[in-house]
């Protein structure tokens, strides 16, 4: 079965409190950068065996939605490279 | 002639306060620093204390390394030698502001640890006078990123220049993989780098053996003779 | 907007129109659906919870306010209370837990006092769910309390099938506080400017209190879960130490946290403590996005927020105080005589009511006399107790790889248990102490909450947690000063339900009017139940105390061979209801029901005994009985003895109880043997029965009745289990 690399990035809810985004932009601010917004989150890199990229992007999405985000709170997008 | 400490306090810094009493106990003349200080030149001795300066957010020590007085301290550093020891979080503000070498990363096994450990020193320091190479001291540790790391390479380079300076080690003293309670590459517990050091256990919770050892009144009674020796010189 | 999109009956509306001559609109009738809802009303317990002795001689401030507090000498004083954040944790463990820890401490704050202990109950199912339930939990617990730099010195956690998808996360948070600093909610007056204090509003658990904690699960009830709350340690930190440090410049007026409800309950909370009016100006609330309705901004369960009231003239010195740390500081009102809350918002009246109403009439469920009085009724004890297996090698090595009886490392060593440095004895003893710098009196903090005793006679179990906790006080000679209690039960509008957390009231009344210790105050969460299957009532216990000499508390264990041990007041033989009996049977027995009067007389000589130099060690039993007490012991002694147990029960279904019933109010006492005799005339003189156990011997093994041995080193393998797995 061909593998495929897949990216997962996992970012708080617009309305959810991001407290280390919070401090990181103070800090910023202090250092008299022009910071605007800015909110954190996790960048996940994964392979995955699949019989293709579509069945891949559902297998990524069924991880990200069961275990790598918390649905309650985050939001994650998931991008799957299409050439193995 | 009473020595001079000052302990920074960061936002979110939490072990300020016993870090200051410790030094109280050793009769050190003390006083807390807020972080926005731009001026150390009354202090003989200052500590970064352990803690959450901003909440470990982002990499632990990461945004306290940008404070003011992170700048003056460098400066004080270069110019006159100023005796700095970082506990923990101080250790971690350290290394991410260039003045120890590695970098402190998230445990091994992902989770906050607070228990008590051993380390022994590695090497001698004129900054702790009475703390002999050999020594063991029994001293808590409570952080979820003290990892020590250095890229590969760098490792002999740390010890043949004298910088690796503490090492978790067993109850006999041995150097053994299964008592390294973070991964820390060879099981280093602090580093020192001219007149910095800094060490991730917290010597200012041990000192008295009702609070479960006194091994940290040795260790910070060792550094304030040393920076109490300094000033004199100095003055 | 209907009374029940905000968790109200329609007689509750009926009410509320009664009271206030006119319909409410939306915005008022969201403030009553927070302040009427069970979680900030109490109305299914407040009745009962009146019936909990509540006075005594160190008590400074009882129920109702946002913490007890004791007074520990001329000096200081303690403020503590239990909450639970049960819900919340189930829907995000880590941000659930770490709320929780947030939301304790800042009662405590309110209280004036500087948080110097937590201790985290915690309750889970047996499935692996649970276990990643579990971990979140200690991650958020731990993720808070150290961040913010307070040790989490004692804990208790506990494993039943029924908390598979209501899990209990109670926090317990202790403060201390000069007498001079006292201060609270109840001091505002008219003049005085309202201040916010802390995080920006924003969309953060909107009807937490009034949905999410006062309704069941159901399947298919995840549209009720609102906008989860995230914790924020490092800005809770700067918010503990602007908050302490007005306080302690004597900035305030009055103080009072914003926890379930928000903005909403604290106005309220303080109008009705101060007995004071407010004006607020929704308009100078700070928020994180725009667009927030009045509604939003009156409900939002933001954290890391305080309402302070202060005079005009000291505005400035706070706002200076609040700068220094980059903490926003808003004046958002006015406290104004008479009961009247005003909010204006755009420029408009957005609500008009009387804040009296909101806290003050919520309704209440009167206590049926009948129902009460019913728990007291002796029972019928059974001639022959449960049966019980014969006492084997591979019994105990069981029964210590039980969950409920493992060693607890896994989880506490995740917590700062050391900071502050006054933590003489933290997580790995059964009782913590803690020194207090300045003072000769320390601090002994214990909690219990066995609910498997009450699973099935909630009365028993009531009696038992509470007589549990102060039986581990008693084993370093503290002075019980006040108790907290967490009660945790499923829907009360079931009468089953319901019956079972009065039960348990009753039995907590009981145990702490016959001990004189009185209950400082506590939490309630309800409606603990998920698809109709409630939990076990279960009520968590937080025992605090006083000790002298807390530099050298009495030892929990053995130190060399030859040292004599005794069980003190040991228990008639049944096991109900302990966890040894639980895995022999698959269910839970009937719990013994204590004998109070002579449980109140132990523990008082123990308490006392406890204070002689005679005494060498004193150790509570335990969960697991007798037998994994004993390997507790052996655990934290020196590992190059063990001990030699003669039980005085012949049948080795009679060693079997005698060894894992787990009745409270039992101790292992080690003497030396000179001090024997002291030790049986100590207790014979004060009416206490005591069994000689044996003696400490100079091999690291455990034998009992030189039938049975076991080598220190596979005990200690099979207590230390991981939580990951059950051992089979």
């Amino acid at each position: 079965m061909p593998e495929f690399h897949a990216v997962v990035t996992v970012i708080l809810k617009p309305e959810i409190l991001d407290p280390a985004g919070e401090a990181v932009k103070g800090v910023l601010q202090h250092m008299e950068f022009p910071i605007g917004d800015i909110r954190i989150g996790r960048h996940i890199q994964l392979t995955v065996d699949a019989p293709d990229a579509g069945e891949a992007a559902r297998l990524v999405q069924r991880m990200a939605d069961e275990v790598l985000a918390n649905p309650v709170m985050e939001l994650a997008r998931v991008r799957v490279r299409v050439e193995q | 002639m009473s020595v001079r400490i000052g302990v920074v306090t960061f936002p979110g810094s939490n072990c300020d306060h016993d870090t200051l009493w410790a030094l109280d106990e050793l009769g050190a003349e003390t006083a807390p620093i807020w972080y926005r200080t731009e001026d150390l030149d009354h202090w003989d001795g200052v500590v970064l204390p352990g803690g959450f300066s901003y909440g470990d957010y982002l990499r632990s020590g990461a945004l306290a390394a940008k404070a003011p007085v992170l700048g003056a301290l460098r400066a004080a550093v270069q110019t006159r030698s100023l005796p700095v020891l970082g506990i923990c979080n101080g250790f971690q503000i350290l290394t991410e502001a260039g003045l120890l070498p590695g970098a402190l990363r998230p445990n091994r096994h992902g989770q906050f640890r607070c228990e008590w450990d051993t380390v022994r020193v590695v090497e001698q320091s004129p900054w702790f006078p009475g703390l002999t190479v050999g020594m063991r001291l029994r001293l808590p540790i409570a952080h979820a990123e003290g990892s020590y790391y250095v890229p590969s390479g760098q490792l002999g380079a740390l010890f043949q220049s004298g910088e690796a300076w503490l090492q978790y080690v067993d109850d006999a003293g041995r150097l053994s993989p299964s008592i390294n309670p973070n991964g820390s590459i060879a099981n280093l517990a602090g580093v020192q780098r001219g007149s910095v050091a800094a060490l991730m256990p917290h010597p200012e919770r041990a000192m008295a053996s009702y609070l479960g050892s006194d091994d940290g009144r040795r260790l910070l009674g060792a550094w304030v003779k040393g920076v109490s020796q300094e000033a004199i010189h100095a003055r | 907007m209907h009374a029940e999109d905000v968790g109200l009956t329609t007689a509750e509306y009926d009410r509320i129109v009664k009271l206030m001559g006119r319909e409410p609109n939306d915005v008022e009738l969201g403030l009553f659906g927070a302040l009427w809802s069970e979680h900030c009303s109490y109305k299914n317990s407040k009745g009962l919870l009146k019936r909990l002795p509540n006075r005594g001689p160190h008590v400074v401030q009882g129920p109702g306010a946002n913490a007890g507090v004791v007074a520990l000498d001329d000096q200081y004083e303690l403020a503590f209370k239990v909450e639970s954040h049960n819900h919340p944790s189930y829907v995000e463990p880590v941000q659930g837990a770490a709320t929780g820890v947030g939301g304790i401490l800042r009662d405590i704050i309110a209280m004036g006092a500087r948080p110097m202990a937590v201790a985290d109950m915690l309750r889970f199912g047996r499935d692996g769910h649970s276990v990643k339930l579990l971990e979140g939990v200690v991650s958020g617990v731990g993720q808070y309390g150290n961040a913010i730099g307070i040790p989490t010195v004692t804990g208790d956690v506990a494993f039943a099938d029924g908390y598979a998808k209501n899990p209990l996360v109670n926090v317990l948070a202790l403060g201390i506080r000069r007498r001079e600093h006292a201060i609270g909610a109840a001091s505002a007056r008219p003049g005085q400017l309202l201040v916010l204090l802390g995080q920006r509003t924003g969309r953060d658990g909107i009807h937490g209190a009034s949905l999410l904690a006062s309704r069941d699960f159901e399947a298919g009830s995840e549209d009720l879960r609102p906008t989860v709350q995230v914790g924020d340690p490092f800005l809770g930190k700067l918010l503990m130490e602007v908050t302490l440090a007005a306080v302690h410049g004597g900035l305030l007026g009055a103080l009072q946290d914003l926890g379930a409800a928000g903005l909403t309950s604290a106005v309220a909370e303080l109008c009705y403590s101060s007995e004071v009016g407010a004006e607020l100006e929704l308009d100078r609330v700070p928020l994180r996005e725009p667009g927030l309705s009045s509604y939003d901004i009156m409900l939002s369960e933001t954290q890391e927020r305080m309402l302070l009231a202060v005079e005009e003239s000291r505005l400035s010195d706070l706002t200076q105080l609040a700068d220094q740390h980059e903490l926003l500081c808003s004046v958002i009102g006015r406290v104004v005589p008479g009961s009247e809350l005003t909010i204006r918002h755009h420029a408009e009246v957005v609500a008009h009511l009387d804040a009296q109403w909101l806290v003050g009439e919520a309704p209440q469920r009167p206590v049926d006399d009948a129902l009460w009085m019913s728990f007291g009724a002796p029972v019928q004890e059974p001639e022959v107790p449960a049966a019980a297996p014969k006492l084997s090698v591979a019994l105990l090595l069981k029964v210590l790889g039980n969950s409920d009886v493992r060693d607890r490392k896994p989880i506490y060593r995740q917590y700062d248990s050391m900071i502050q440095t006054n933590t003489v004895r933290g997580p790995e003893g059964e009782t913590a102490v803690l020194r207090v710098r300045g003072s000769r009196a320390g601090i002994a903090l214990a909690v219990s909450g066995p609910a498997r005793w009450a699973a099935v006679d909630a009365y028993a179990g009531g009696q038992g947690a509470v007589l549990a906790a102060l039986t581990r006080l008693a084993a370093v000679g503290a002075e019980p000063l006040g108790m907290t209690d967490g009660i945790n039960a499923g829907n009360p509008d079931k009468a089953d339900s319901y019956g079972a957390m009065a039960a348990l009231i009753r039995g907590i009344a009981d145990a702490a009017e016959a001990a004189q210790v009185p209950v400082t105050g506590g939490n309630v969460s309800l409606h603990n139940e998920t698809d109709g299957r409630a939990i076990w009532p279960t009520v968590m216990i937080g025992a605090v105390g006083r000790l002298v000499n807390p530099e050298h508390p009495l030892a929990e264990t053995w130190t060399q061979s030859g040292q004599h041990l005794y069980l003190i007041n040991p228990s008639p033989l049944d096991w109900g209801g302990s966890a040894a009996q639980i895995m022999q049977d698959g269910e839970p027995g009937a719990m013994l029901r204590p004998d109070l009067a002579g449980a109140v007389r132990a523990m008082t000589a123990v308490a006392h005994w406890a204070r002689q130099d005679q005494a060498m060690a004193l150790r509570a039993v335990a969960a697991g009985g007798l037998g994994a007490t004993l390997v507790r012991m052996m655990a934290s002694g020196n590992p190059a003895v063990g001990a030699d147990i003669r039980l005085g029960e012949t049948r080795p279904e009679e060693k079997t109880l005698r060894l894992f019933n787990e009745s409270p109010v039992q101790w292992v006492a080690v003497v030396e043997p000179h001090h024997r005799e002291a030790l049986e005339s100590h207790f014979g003189e004060r009416g206490v029965p005591v069994l000689p156990l044996g003696t400490v011997t100079d091999e690291a093994l455990l034998q009992i009745d030189e039938r049975y041995r076991w080598a220190r080193i596979d005990l200690l393998q099979a207590w230390r289990h991981p939580y990951e797995e059950e051992p089979s």
